[in-house]
């Protein structure tokens, strides 16, 4: 009983991958697998984003305007100022770190509660796009530099250019949170921060930075989604912030003790990429995903305060 | 007599490790004030729980009006006509006087609430019943903190139904001018013929509004006062304390040295005008009630709170810690009075928690040597003598002494010159209690200094070379503990004797 409630997600997972092989013998070729992974490359950047953050405690509902201002930066950057495609991309993080250091101030310096915060900032952000854009129009770059294209279309020895940005931002965080002694103290703040605090942790230069750190990770996605269909577009990071907390909370939920960690958000991210992926191909209704990733998610959290109580 | 209105008769509870009561009794007679004091851990709060049905009694009986109560719950105590004033309030801000005090009690009639009704009933009962004037439509939030707790009576009351009230601790967060108001509003409580308990530290309280006093010890009643005169404190200080403490502390005398804290003219909402010194090698001790500031004090020390005035000097240098992390860097750890929850993550590992303050010692460059902490708090387990001995427990499971052993050993394996100890032992088994004292007199043998805040009063004269009294607010007295008794010291806490 212990076993199956510790891997009843797997198990749920393992079947969909089953039904789906069996439904559609397509599903299983080496071309839609890669499709899969490399569909999934970008949630799962913003996805470890919001990892961090939830396991600090806190929740980032601005991480689609920290995507949105990494593309927009970026894409002004190359288009009105004609600069090369390193200094864009590395003007497109520092517009998403931008993003973090508002809602740091907000909840470190004004004592804000995280989710209040990054919901003002989310509001602030998305008028921000539509006044800048006179309403929302997307503004295109048609000749942008091949190397930054290339942050969505390229690939190195074979393998795409998203699926290798995905894995390095992957590796980075899993060594920062699950090995380093930052991970250690943010973990600490995230389970019981006064504790971190009277043993001496600094916690607000900590939450501050991880807000930082987390905003600049979510315009590294916006990055590829800019350079993928060579133009910026206001307000397209939205679409990622649901399935980025699904993520992050399927992942808490196969953890032994409960916590959001990194392989567990991967998890969670190649999980809702199967499920769309697995739908497209049965023919159905793309629009039954998300009714079925719903369904699956609250029954993922289900098992997961079953597990404790068997405990 | 008259048939006693409620009988507690050999009652047995225990917890894990603990036996909290033992065979303890209690008897109120009908229409009076029956006070219950005990020094922490006698046994006060666990036989008020046993008797609001939160705990079940391991054995014993509970008569009401003669009738032996089969099965306590919160509900058969309800229905019995028993009502409780816990210390937490419990109200809602953002609500009136009137919906607090109906709350989950509303009275409806046709079409609805009959909210008219409610305020009328509920000005009346705050006038009649407890002698004062209360609108139903002011917030609570406007309230003062006496008024709160009356609404809290009057929600409890209300119903009419009741035949004896339990105040636990009710005037701990109150001024002296807002204990008078509480006090007129048990007097005219008890005029109409309601039994109460009254459980407070506050010996002069007890002696003041008490007809009876039963007194708790080691989760026995040692003694039950027939008669309350001025002059029992000294005999009910004495039954509390009782004599053996002695023999749970080593016998050392420390010489101390050179200025290690000095704190002047302090000044907090809590307290004001504190001033003391703790030197190098000396265990100074801070006696105090809740709420006597002694809380405060620590709090603001370590940079948990912010002083509006005063001037602290910490190695040498003048300091104003403004979060933990500076008083740590500096040399000052705190072992919090709320372990489970400012002491320990609790669902970290036991290693983990030990090696919280010292990671950098743990990792080679920033990445974490998990062996390595293992096997450090390995050694501190052994050393502590922690069960269970495996670092990777869980810190949740242990229990309290242990709990207390790891916070200790965190701050151990780091060093530090001051060690603030808040409520050392609180919740923590007696082995424990002496191994704990052990190594705090070896802490300060070693040349460190050492504060403890404690409302044992046993434990500080036990422990400490002396003692810094405080009583609402300032220090009223500091005393060495050369000779001291604990019904001294026990006597200046509760203001029950002049400095």
């Amino acid at each position: 009983m212990n076993i199956l409630a510790r891997y009843g997600f797997l198990l749920i997972i393992a079947a969909f991958f089953i039904f789906f092989s069996l439904y559609n013998p397509a599903f299983l070729t080496i071309g839609n697998q890669l499709n899969m992974v490399e569909g999934s490359a970008v949630l799962l950047v913003l996805a470890l984003s919001m990892t961090l953050v939830v396991a600090m405690g806190g929740i980032d509902l601005s991480v689609g305007i920290a995507f949105d201002m990494g593309a927009a930066f970026a894409v002004v950057a190359l288009k009105e100022y004609d600069s090369s495609w390193q200094m864009a991309c590395l003007v497109g993080v520092l517009g998403g770190a931008g993003v973090g250091v508002l809602n740091a101030v907000l909840i470190v310096g004004l004592k804000v509660s995280p989710f209040m915060a990054t919901l003002g900032t989310f509001f602030i952000g998305s008028s921000v796009q539509r006044v800048f854009t006179n309403g929302g129009g997307p503004i295109s770059h048609r000749r942008m530099p091949q190397e930054y294209r290339d942050l969505a279309v390229g690939d190195v020895f074979g393998i795409p250019t998203e699926i290798i940005i995905a894995a390095v931002v992957l590796i980075a965080y899993f060594i920062f949170l699950e090995r380093s002694i930052l991970g250690k103290r943010i973990h600490a703040i995230g389970l019981q921060r006064s504790a971190a605090n009277v043993a001496g942790i600094p916690v607000r230069k900590y939450m501050f930075v991880a807000f930082v750190i987390a905003s600049a990770t979510c315009a590294i996605g916006g990055l590829i989604g800019s350079a993928n269909i060579r133009m910026f577009t206001p307000l397209a990071g939205f679409s990622y912030l649901l399935d980025a907390i699904a993520a992050v909370f399927i992942g808490a939920s196969i953890h032994p003790k409960g916590r959001p960690n990194v392989i567990g958000t991967l998890i969670g991210v190649l999980f809702l990429g199967m499920i769309g992926n697995g739908l497209n191909l049965m023919g159905l209704n793309f629009n039954l995903k998300d009714a079925l990733s719903g369904l699956i998610l609250v029954g993922a959290l289900a098992l997961a305060v079953g597990q404790k109580r068997l405990r | 007599m008259a048939v006693a209105l409620l009988q507690m008769h050999d009652i047995i509870k225990s917890f894990p490790g603990v036996l909290a009561l033992n065979k303890a009794a209690l008897s109120v007679q009908p229409g009076e004030i029956h006070g219950l004091v005990g020094e922490n851990g006698a046994g006060k709060s666990t036989i008020i729980k046993v008797l609001a049905g939160v705990y079940k009694a391991d054995g014993g009986t509970v008569t009401i009006d003669g009738e032996a109560l089969q099965d306590v719950t919160p509900r058969s105590v309800h229905e019995a006509g028993i009502r409780f004033i816990h210390q937490e309030l419990h109200l809602v801000q953002h609500f009136t006087v009137t919906e607090s005090v109906f709350m989950g009690q509303e009275l409806s009639g046709i079409g609805g609430l009959s909210r008219r009704d409610m305020k009328a009933k509920a000005e009346s009962f705050f006038k009649d019943a407890l002698g004062t004037e209360l609108s139903g439509d002011l917030l609570i939030r406007d309230l003062g903190i006496a008024e709160r707790k009356l609404v809290q009576i009057a929600r409890a009351l209300i119903d009419g139904a009741a035949k004896l009230v339990v105040f636990d601790e009710p005037t701990a967060p109150l001024s002296s001018g807002e204990t008078e108001k509480l006090f007129a509003a048990i007097t005219n409580l008890k005029a109409r013929g309601i039994a109460m308990i009254y459980v407070s530290h506050y010996l002069a309280e007890i002696t003041d509004i008490c007809d009876r006093v039963t007194v708790l010890r080691n989760g026995k009643t040692v003694s039950v006062f027939e008669e309350v005169l001025p002059d029992s404190t000294d005999a009910m200080i004495t039954a509390m304390v009782g004599r053996e403490i002695e023999a749970l502390f080593p016998d050392v005398s420390h010489c101390a040295s050179a200025d290690l804290l000095q704190v002047q003219n302090l000044h907090h909402q809590a307290f004001s005008n504190v001033s003391f010194d703790v030197q190098a090698g000396e265990i100074v001790g801070i006696a105090g009630l809740i709420g006597s500031g002694r809380e405060e004090v620590v709090d603001v020390l370590y940079g948990l709170k912010k002083a509006s005035e005063g001037a602290v000097k910490f190695n040498g240098k003048s300091q104003a810690f403004n979060a933990p992390k500076d008083a740590v860097a500096a040399g000052m750890v705190l072992v919090p009075r709320d372990r489970r929850h400012d002491g320990l993550v609790l669902d970290m590992s036991v290693s983990d928690n030990v090696n919280l303050a010292s990671l950098d010692d743990i990792s080679t460059g920033l990445i974490e040597r998990r062996k390595m902490g293992l096997a450090k708090a390995g050694a501190v387990a052994e050393q502590l003598d922690i069960r269970p001995r495996d670092p990777s427990a869980k810190a949740r499971n242990l229990s309290g002494g242990n709990q207390q052993k790891v916070v200790l050993g965190r701050w151990l394996t780091r060093g530090a010159k001051l060690f603030i100890l808040d409520e050392p032992t609180v919740g923590v088994d007696v082995g424990a209690k002496v191994e704990i004292y052990a190594l705090v007199e070896k802490l300060a043998a070693d040349g460190a200094g050492v504060l403890v805040s404690s409302s044992d009063p046993g434990e500080l004269v036990g422990l400490c070379d002396r003692i810094l009294v405080m009583l609402r607010g300032e220090i009223i007295t500091e005393i060495s503990t050369d000779g001291l008794g604990v019904d001294h010291l026990v006597a200046l806490t509760t203001g029950g004797q002049a400095a």
